[in-house]
């Protein structure tokens, strides 16, 4: 009892020794600009210096880390879109730091650490007050379903995304076409995209009566967008495949089959003959009938050659057994019609019939039974006579 | 009809048998028994008893089941004391299957009797049919051997003939190989010749015995004919030329040149019997009377019988005889064989006698 007392408690101090971390992981934010060559002190520890402003391969801030006891510390470049980067002052504070944006003299950066956050000195550069912005949109199409019959409406959805520093404006959308369908809620302007932003767009495409059934081709959505300063772009979305579909009409469809096949048999000896009729259709059939012709020579035996059906679902099967007796030698053909609404379906078994064995070698077995009859003969007389 | 039992004992029995059989399969040669049966003129049942496996596997047309081995293996190598013996060792296998084949009227015995087996079993053999058959005459056939053949067989066939009367049989008719040498050059033929001459004649007779005839003779004449004399008789047998009389072929039977054993049957014969076979238009019965009344005042007591048949006169003549002066010879040559034998066994023996007498005192130093 005592030891699983202490079990528990043991248990609970490890579940609490797992959730503190958690709990303490409160993680503190703060906005910084630096003038190009200026610097900043956080928690009267850390320094950072802002070296200089790039703007080949994207906006970049080349930084100085260095603190108190770290008096040489690390120098890098950090880019716009890049994750954080990491710097520990000798003291052993840590800070994440991001590149926000960058302007021809200066930069913001967002600055993350465990501790609470204070600019305790600042060391002015030359910060530009206005930042040049530039908007960079991205955009990407889905149609749902991506296969439709001639008919029907599929939904078309645009996510628009702006992953540069301005917003976006005067933008239009040329969406691609496909030949006979019809486009429902297709904006061809579309309203400035802010910095960051996402936009979705969705409408709705009526696959047209005339649409050519296959995989067709839907051209890609195009944009064309300026930034505030006047400034315009383009971006362009991948082409799509649409499958269109013929219209499914529901009817039944029945097929029927004869087993076994071309089969070679003696005459007067059972011929088994299975009929299986199939509903391969996607309606169930009424009132199917089976009429089956019988040549000369041939006659049933066993079994109902015709039976009636009431009603086949689809992708169910009816099967029956049939015996038929060939009495004369010879290529029989057997026709099996199913009937169904107005439509028919034949299968056909053709077999060989032969003469019994016994009756081809009829002549032989006579011949051979008094030559037989006489040779016992005179094996029993010879023995008769042999000591 | 009557029933007939024919036991060839010894190989010469055994292929008189077989001689017989192949006969009465008619005209059909070698393969007639796969095609045939056999057409005896009576109800005849054969059987070959041999202590020599090897003469039954020579036999051709007796059936396996006709084939009694009596198991002395080979033979009892004409030692007829060996073969007595024999005899009553196995009396109740021989008599067992002899009376599987039924009841009979008429029983004969074909045996040589110079050889072993044959010879020993023939006399016994009298004794017990004359026991189990009491009304059925039994008649032996007994074949006398060629008289170079040596002692031993000389012997045997004075013993064996003198054991067989005793026996008392109904009759005893003899065959003389030495007298029918003339037969055939070789000895196979001879004997093929003698074989088939005695067994178409046994079947001539069985043949007459058991017919419709136009004059009657039946087992009542033949057992009187074979009681007449000293019970010791002979056959003769004459095939008439296209033209010749009745009469002429009635004596022919009587000639030497048909018989099977030597002897004048005009001075000899007690009582004969007369078998004459052939188309009607032969058959002059009246002139048939005629010629046996006259044959009579020599022979004696002549029985007769006609039967129409198809062919040439054919006649068959059977006697006994009221003395045998072939036989006596036979038993003289006999009786001097076994002095000179016993002479010589005496003198080998005092031989051997004089010459063990060098070793008499002595004893083996080694
Ligand atoms: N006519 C005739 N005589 C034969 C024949 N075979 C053997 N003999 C005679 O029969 C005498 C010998 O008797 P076998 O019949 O061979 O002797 P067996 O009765 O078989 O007796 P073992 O052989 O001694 O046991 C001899 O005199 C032969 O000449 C034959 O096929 N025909
Ligand atoms: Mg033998």
């Amino acid at each position: 009892m005592n030891g699983c007392r202490v079990l528990m408690v043991v248990v609970a101090a490890a579940l609490l020794m797992l959730l503190f971390p958690m709990t303490a992981a409160g993680v503190e934010t703060t906005n910084v600009t630096i003038g190009a060559n200026g610097y900043i002190v956080l928690n009267n520890d850390i320094y950072i210096e802002l070296l200089d402003v790039g703007s080949d391969m994207g906006w970049s801030a080349q930084v100085h880390f260095y603190s108190y006891q770290d008096s040489v510390g690390t120098k890098k470049t950090l880019y716009i879109g890049d994750i954080s980067t990491s710097y520990t002052s000798g003291s052993g504070m840590t800070i994440d730091v991001t590149l926000d944006s960058a302007f021809s003299n200066g930069a913001a950066f967002v600055i993350e650490s465990s501790k609470k956050l204070y600019v305790t000195e600042r060391h002015a550069g030359k910060v530009e007050t206005e930042a040049v912005t530039v908007p960079k949109l991205t955009i990407t199409r889905t149609i749902d379903p991506n296969s439709a019959e001639i008919g029907q409406t599929v939904k078309v959805t645009l996510t628009i995304k702006n992953t540069g520093n301005g917003t976006a404006t005067d933008i239009m959308l040329d969406e691609g076409t496909i030949a006979k369908t019809y486009k429902d809620g297709c904006p061809s302007e579309i309203d400035d995209i802010a910095a960051g932003a996402t936009e979705r767009i969705e409408y709705d495409l009526k696959i047209g009566d005339e649409v050519q059934p296959g995989m067709r081709e839907m051209p890609a959505s195009v944009l064309n967008y300026e930034s505030e300063s006047g400034v315009s772009d383009s971006t362009q979305s991948q082409s799509n495949i649409l499958e269109i579909i013929l219209e499914t009409v529901l009817l039944p469809e029945l097929t029927i089959s004869i087993d076994p096949i071309n089969y070679v048999v003696t005459c007067g000896d059972d011929v088994p003959m299975v009929i299986t009729i199939t509903n391969v259709g996607n309606a169930t059939s009424e009132k199917v009938y089976v009429k089956g012709d019988l040549h000369p020579g041939v006659r049933l035996k066993g079994g109902e050659l015709e039976p009636v059906y009431e009603s086949i679902k689809p992708d169910k099967s009816e099967e029956y057994e049939v015996t038929l007796v060939a009495d004369e030698e010879g290529e029989h053909v057997v026709e099996m019609k199913v009937m169904w609404a107005d439509e028919e379906e034949t299968a056909v078994f053709e077999f060989r019939a032969e003469k019994s064995g016994l009756e081809k070698y009829y002549v032989y077995i006579i011949a051979a039974i008094p030559i037989l009859l006489i040779l016992l003969w005179l094996i029993k007389r010879r023995r008769e006579y042999s000591y | 009809m009557l029933n007939i039992l024919v036991l060839g004992l010894g190989q010469c029995g055994n292929r008189i048998l077989d001689a017989m059989n192949r006969e009465a399969f008619g005209r059909g040669g070698a393969f007639a028994k796969y095609y045939t049966r056999q057409k005896f003129p009576a109800s005849v049942k054969t059987i070959a008893i041999n202590t020599a496996i090897n003469d039954l596997k020579g036999l051709v047309d007796t059936r396996a089941k006709d084939r009694l081995h009596v198991p002395h293996l080979h033979g009892v190598g004409a030692n007829r004391t060996l073969g007595k013996r024999v005899f009553e060792d196995n009396k109740e296998i021989i008599m067992s299957e002899i009376d599987k084949r039924g009841a009979f009227d008429l029983i004969f015995i074909i045996t040589s009797a110079a050889g072993g087996s044959g010879s020993s079993f023939a006399p016994l053999l009298v004794r017990e049919l004359k026991e189990t058959y009491t009304n059925a005459p039994v008649i032996c056939i007994t074949v006398l051997p060629f008289r170079e053949e040596g002692s031993i067989f000389l012997q045997n066939a004075a013993f064996c003939l003198k054991d067989i009367i005793d026996e008392k049989p109904t009759g005893v008719l003899l065959v003389d190989n030495q007298y029918l040498k003339k037969y055939a050059g070789d000895i196979k033929s001879a004997y093929d010749k003698i074989n088939n001459t005695t067994a178409r004649r046994l079947l001539f007779l069985i043949e007459a015995l058991n017919s419709e005839m136009l004059m009657v003779t039946d087992l009542g004449d033949l057992k009187t004919v074979m009681n007449g004399g000293i019970g010791i008789g002979t056959m003769g047998f004459y095939e008439a030329s296209k033209d010749s009389t009745i009469k002429s072929a009635i004596l022919g039977s009587f000639k030497p040149s048909g018989l099977l054993f030597p002897t004048n049957v005009y001075k000899e014969g007690a009582r004969a019997m007369l078998i004459i076979k052939g188309d009607k238009k032969y058959l002059n019965l009246d002139l048939i009377t005629k010629t046996i009344e006259e044959l009579s005042v020599e022979v004696g007591q002549v029985f007769k019988g006609v039967l129409v048949q198809r062919g040439r006169p054919r006649v068959l003549s059977l006697f006994t005889l009221n003395s045998v002066p072939e036989l006596e010879k036979l038993y003289a040559a006999a009786a001097e064989a076994i002095r000179f034998e016993r002479d010589r066994q005496d003198q080998s023996k005092s031989q051997l006698d004089s010459a063990f007498s060098h070793i008499e005192d002595l004893e083996p130093i080694y």
